[in-house]
């Protein structure tokens, strides 16, 4: 019997808690009682990054790689079907961009102009400059790990209403930097910091990619949370045609912002 | 705070991923970038000690190292700087390629032929080269060109044309052969047909019925906007264009001449022009109140200075250098301080007619019979078809055409 009596205050103790934990799940749920509906109006700040995955070995050191402060803003409708499950869609207007400096080896690339083509292998420097302003799409599961923190998941699509792929080859800090024209045994063609050969694949770019998108929100206050998600390109960022670079590149950037919850 | 601490655990990984390079790749060139010869008194059998090293430019497999007439040569210790883990090989007397080490002896005697092969160290690329030692012969000083024996290049996927010399112009022209740009067009305009490169020969048009040269200036297309190098003049010279400058330092990619034993005192060409439409500055800003001009030159230099360096005449000296000695050209104006002056009133009297001109050497010293016969004098004979090309300007469409050129020699010497 003496040793019931713990047992029952440790569930007294559960039920008193649960009941509690009871309160805040539904004073930190959705707003509109009737619907477990409701909308997350959001602002952000965008950084991150375009990439190959994995990194090509032909790609030696990463010389700089400096996100430019992109903006992120939209909103979401949700609803929730269950006191864990829900789901939410949206619109999020961005613009990010990057720019990186790498030193490279042996970088297989190749560039068609009005009809001409150079293209070989390249050792040197390349410098990167990247601009996306679009509109990203998300569909995402929604699951409520505790009474204030949600997690959402799942794909997005991006659509880009202007795109900038360009940049510069030239030589590293070691002086290096020339391109065998065609093979390796082609002709040595050095390039320059002083005259760098420019390129532009801006023309290149697919209009849209797809992806998946993880969110985390906190909410902090009643109508206020704060927010990080990850968007992971999961399609190349150039045309399926384009073979200048010879690898795929896809976009992984992240935001961070607070949101209006309602 | 938290949302700071993820942003940058974020950013680590991110910086992470993409620091985490692989393996470097193993290296795919295969170049000789370096071959020199040891001998124990250079001096005595070549004309410059630093003529026992050859820097072997990426276009180049050929390599040739000139010693004087009586010169006695057997195995001579060879070294080869080549790319860094590439393999070379030296095809032996049978037939079989024997990895070749640095510093051992090669049998150059009786000016024969030695091949290397040179294989990356990813072993997936080669390269072939050929090494000789040949011997100086005397020659005459008075060179004729028509420009007949030209043929499309076997070693550009014959895509421009080239030229070769005969006779005893063979001394002084590298490997035999004309040089100009059109190794360098080729980079920037893949799709022009040979006929449309700078520098071309024109069957049947010559003022004697025979092939002639003609060289235009040519827009580079969107690669060389790209560079900003917009035009390329038509250009033939002696000497060795080296297309890895053609980017890096274009005025550098032209070096001039080769070692002359006679003094030259007149050349003549008969030459006509058709000027292009707008002179254009290097951002291809039209230029008004300037008309393009061809140019056609020939220089006689000291190829040594004072401390015994070599001493190489490229498009920045090749009309100014301290060590000209002769020089004749197409007349030109010229401002108060010696620097081309661009005008709409030309004097070079290159009309849309043939003509002969003649040009007489102008010297601001007597070259040295001594040095001369030592090879330290080099001559230059060139031709563009845009007299600014070398800096980019001057009017696309510029056609120059040129036909039977000779360069007369002090036969008193």
């Amino acid at each position: 019997m003496n040793n019931i009596r713990p047992i029952f205050a440790l569930l007294f103790l559960l039920l008193t808690f649960s009941a509690h934990a009871e309160d805040r799940w539904t004073e930190w749920g959705p707003t509109s009682r009737e619907s477990n509906a409701g909308v997350i109006a959001r602002v952000g700040y965008t950084i991150g990054g375009t990439t190959p995955i994995p990194l090509p070995a032909e790609i030696r050191r990463m010389n700089g790689f400096k996100p430019k402060g992109g903006v992120t803003f939209g909103a979401d409708a949700y609803k929730m079907l269950s006191r864990r499950w829900g789901f939410s869609a949206g619109w999020h207007f961005f613009y990010e961009g990057f720019h990186t400096s790498a030193n490279v080896k042996n970088y297989r690339m190749s560039l068609t102009m009005e009809g001409n083509t150079m293209g070989g292998y390249f050792t040197g420097c390349d410098v990167t400059n990247t601009d996306m302003w679009g509109v990203t799409i998300p569909i995402l599961a929604t699951l409520r790990l505790s009474p204030r923190w949600n997690l959402s998941f799942g794909p997005y699509v991006s659509f880009y209403f202007w795109q900038n792929f360009s940049g510069e080859v030239y030589d590293n800090t070691d002086g290096i930097g020339y391109l065998r024209v065609d093979t390796p045994t082609g002709e040595k063609v050095n390039m320059s910091r002083n005259n760098p050969a420019t390129y532009d694949f801006s023309e290149n770019m697919r209009p849209w990619n797809a992806g998946l998108e993880v969110c985390f929100d906190l909410k902090v206050m009643k109508h206020l949370n704060a927010f990080g998600s990850l968007d992971w390109g999961l399609s190349n960022i150039m045309d399926p045609d384009f073979d200048a670079v010879a690898f795929k590149m896809y976009p992984i950037y992240a935001t961070f912002g607070v949101a209006y919850r309602y | 705070m938290s949302k700071k601490i993820s942003a940058l655990i974020l950013l680590g990984g991110l910086a992470g991923m993409m620091a985490s390079c692989t393996d470097e790749p193993l290296n795919a060139e295969c170049d000789i970038e370096v071959v020199s010869l040891h001998f124990e008194e250079p001096e005595r059998l070549m004309y410059h000690d630093y003529d026992t090293l050859q820097t072997v430019p990426s276009v180049v497999d050929s390599v040739s190292f000139l010693v004087r007439n009586y010169a006695r040569i057997g195995s001579v210790p060879l070294t080869l700087r080549v790319t860094e883990g590439a393999t070379p090989y030296l095809m032996s007397a049978d037939g079989q390629w024997e990895v070749f080490r640095n510093g051992s002896s090669v049998d150059f005697s009786n000016e024969q032929v030695r091949r290397f092969r040179i294989v990356s160290q990813d072993k997936a690329w080669e390269r072939f080269y050929k090494i000789v030692v040949l011997h100086d012969v005397p020659s005459e000083g008075d060179m004729s060109f028509d420009f007949e024996d030209y043929q499309l290049d076997p070693t550009n996927s014959e895509k421009f044309y080239i030229w070769s010399v005969k006779g005893n112009a063979v001394n002084v022209f590298t490997d035999g052969m004309w040089k100009n740009g059109n190794p360098g067009y080729k980079l920037s305009k893949s799709s022009a047909k040979p006929d449309e490169y700078p520098s071309v020969p024109l069957p049947g048009q010559g003022p004697d019925g025979s092939a002639c040269l003609k060289l235009e200036t040519c827009d580079t297309g969107p690669f060389g906007r790209m560079v900003n190098m917009r035009l390329a003049s038509g250009s033939m010279f002696n000497g060795i264009f080296d297309v890895a400058n053609a980017l890096k330092d274009a005025l550098k990619a032209t070096q001039f001449g080769s070692p002359f034993k006679h003094k030259p005192v007149r050349i003549s060409a008969w030459l006509r022009f058709e000027r292009g439409e707008t002179f254009q500055d290097k951002e291809a800003n039209p230029v008004p109140g300037v008309v393009d001009e061809p140019d056609m030159y020939m220089v006689y230099y000291r190829n040594q200075d004072e401390q015994g360096n070599r001493v190489q005449l490229d498009g920045n000296d090749i009309l100014s250098s301290p060590y000209i000695i002769g020089l004749a050209r197409l007349p030109h104006h010229y401002n108060a301080d010696g620097s081309d002056q661009l005008t709409n009133s030309p004097i070079h009297g290159v009309t849309n007619e043939w003509q002969e001109f003649t040009l007489d050497m102008k010297y601001t010293q007597e070259p040295d019979r001594e040095i001369m016969e030592n090879n330290g004098y080099s001559l230059v004979i060139g031709f563009a078809s845009s007299w600014q090309g070398a800096y980019f300007q001057g009017a696309v469409g510029n056609k120059f055409y040129i036909d039977n050129v000779h360069v007369t020699c002090d036969r008193n010497e």
